[in-house]
């Protein structure tokens, strides 16, 4: 489990004593009537079925196939969303208005939100533990190479590092380079080669 | 300036922790929904520009709650308890707090049932209170498929255009700001204007919570850090508004 600066020190039920606050507070709400008991289950489903990375796989290995849908995503992601076969929702909640940058040999793109941990709900779902961790949001701004490299990433000298910081209302992602090797794949093949890390700039796709 | 607006940047931290789980402990999902839950029945989403019916969604819940409350809740901590907390160790406190100030539920309560969980192991296994009006989880779902787009009138046409120089303003960030601090007083350069202006609902000390434009802006590494401790050949690109911004 993912701890802070090992100088910090905390009781030895810390995770208890949180876990039993949060149920003691959602079993206060419920009795309210604030929410209801299917209401965290529910939103806890819909990032399991509706809106999640699956959904940013299927935009990319469609990008890698077709040209056009490639030049549409990058300039109105939103509106390319609509050309997929998608659950209602690729413009709803912290996705209104998201935006793609692709990688290509000249140019390697990472997201970031030092403030917080703004992410395209539609396309990624939720952000993994190290996006919120605060030692990844003060490095990558200033050490990007570094920081990719601890990922098992290489970056020459001669690709420019372009690290997207969210500090306002526009969401990130990245379309990853498709890797060579994969001329006959279909999109659903293409799709299962990618990962969240690879559609957030800190992983390369792998065949 | 508070630390936990200032992170860009800093040195001799550890190698990054690549953990890919979203939840490291099964506790923190419950947070999640439950704030995710707030964010869909707050009571702005009346002026938002999906059609929701919010006055009549049968929640006992009437309050403001966007993204600047919660972010305000971790901004406005103590900045070694920043660092001591994980991620959803300060949703849970800032949520807790909320719910305690704004009168839904007391300091008292919740302790009681805490404490009556931690001790009784039945209790804690026990499943939780069932019940609740249908049209809540409808409004939450809405809220979900069709979101609270920021994006507004322009106001007056932008300050600044494409290919121009701007300094960001070294201004204090209040409560809750999204200026980082790492930024305050370099230069950059505007790559793109974005249609149209944005609102955040929420409004801050430091003037954002109107609708204003926002710029796509690429700064030097070399010029917000002293060179020595920066990489070849990258570029910082941050997304900001109009407010946090002067001309060079």
């Amino acid at each position: 489990m993912p701890s802070n600066y090992p100088g910090f020190k905390y009781e030895a039920n810390r995770e208890a004593v949180s876990a039993a606050k949060v149920k003691a507070l959602e079993s206060l709400l419920i009795e309210k009537g604030i929410i209801t008991s299917n209401t965290v289950d529910n939103i806890l489903g819909y990032f399991e079925t509706e809106m999640g990375p699956f959904n940013g796989a299927k935009l990319v290995a469609r990008a890698w196939v077709d040209p056009d849908f490639k030049a549409r995503l990058l300039a109105d992601c939103n509106a390319a969303c609509e050309e997929l076969d998608f659950p209602q929702g690729m413009s709803g909640a912290e996705g209104e208005h998201m935006r793609i940058v692709e990688n290509t040999p000249e140019v390697h793109n990472i997201i970031v939100c030092t403030l917080c941990s703004c992410y395209p709900w539609p396309t990624l779902g939720l952000p993994p533990y190290w996006f919120k961790d605060p030692t990844f949001r003060a490095r990558v701004v200033r050490e990007p190479r570094k920081v990719l490299s601890e990922f098992g990433v290489e970056i020459d000298d001669s690709v420019e590092v372009r690290v997207w910081d969210s500090s306002a209302q526009i969401r990130w992602w990245v379309l990853p380079m498709r890797p060579e090797g994969t001329d006959g794949m279909g999109e659903a093949e293409l799709a299962a080669l990618l990962t969240p890390e690879a559609m957030m700039g800190v992983a390369t796709v792998k065949v | 300036m508070k630390l936990q607006h200032n992170l860009g940047g800093l040195e001799g931290l550890d190698p990054i922790n690549t953990e890919t789980q979203v939840f490291v402990e099964p506790w923190e999902q419950r947070i999640f929904g439950i704030h995710t839950a707030m964010m869909a029945l707050s009571n702005h989403l009346g002026d938002s520009l999906p059609d929701y019916a919010i006055e009549e969604v049968p929640t006992e819940f009437k309050s403001f709650w966007t993204w600047g409350h919660l972010r305000m809740g971790a901004e406005g901590m103590h900045p070694f308890d920043y660092f001591r907390l994980r991620y959803y160790e300060k949703w849970l406190g800032g949520i807790s707090g909320f719910f305690i100030s704004e009168g839904y539920i007391t300091q008292e309560e919740l302790d009681a049932r805490t404490a009556e969980l931690l001790e009784n192991s039945a209790k804690a296994a026990a499943p939780l209170p069932s019940g609740g009006a249908a049209e809540i989880d409808a409004q939450v779902l809405k809220y979900l498929q069709e979101g609270d787009s920021p994006l507004r009138e322009l106001p007056a046409p932008p300050k600044f255009s494409v290919g121009d120089r701007v300094r960001v303003k070294n201004i204090s960030p209040g409560d809750h700001s999204r200026l980082p601090g790492h930024l305050k007083g370099h230069l950059a350069e505007v790559v793109l204007v974005y249609e149209g202006a944005f609102t955040y609902f929420f409004p801050t000390e430091d003037g954002i919570g109107v609708p204003m434009p926002v710029y796509s802006l690429a700064f030097k590494n070399e010029e917000i850090w002293p060179e020595s401790l920066t990489e070849p050949n990258s570029l910082y690109f941050n997304d900001i508004f109009e407010v946090y911004l002067e001309a060079v």
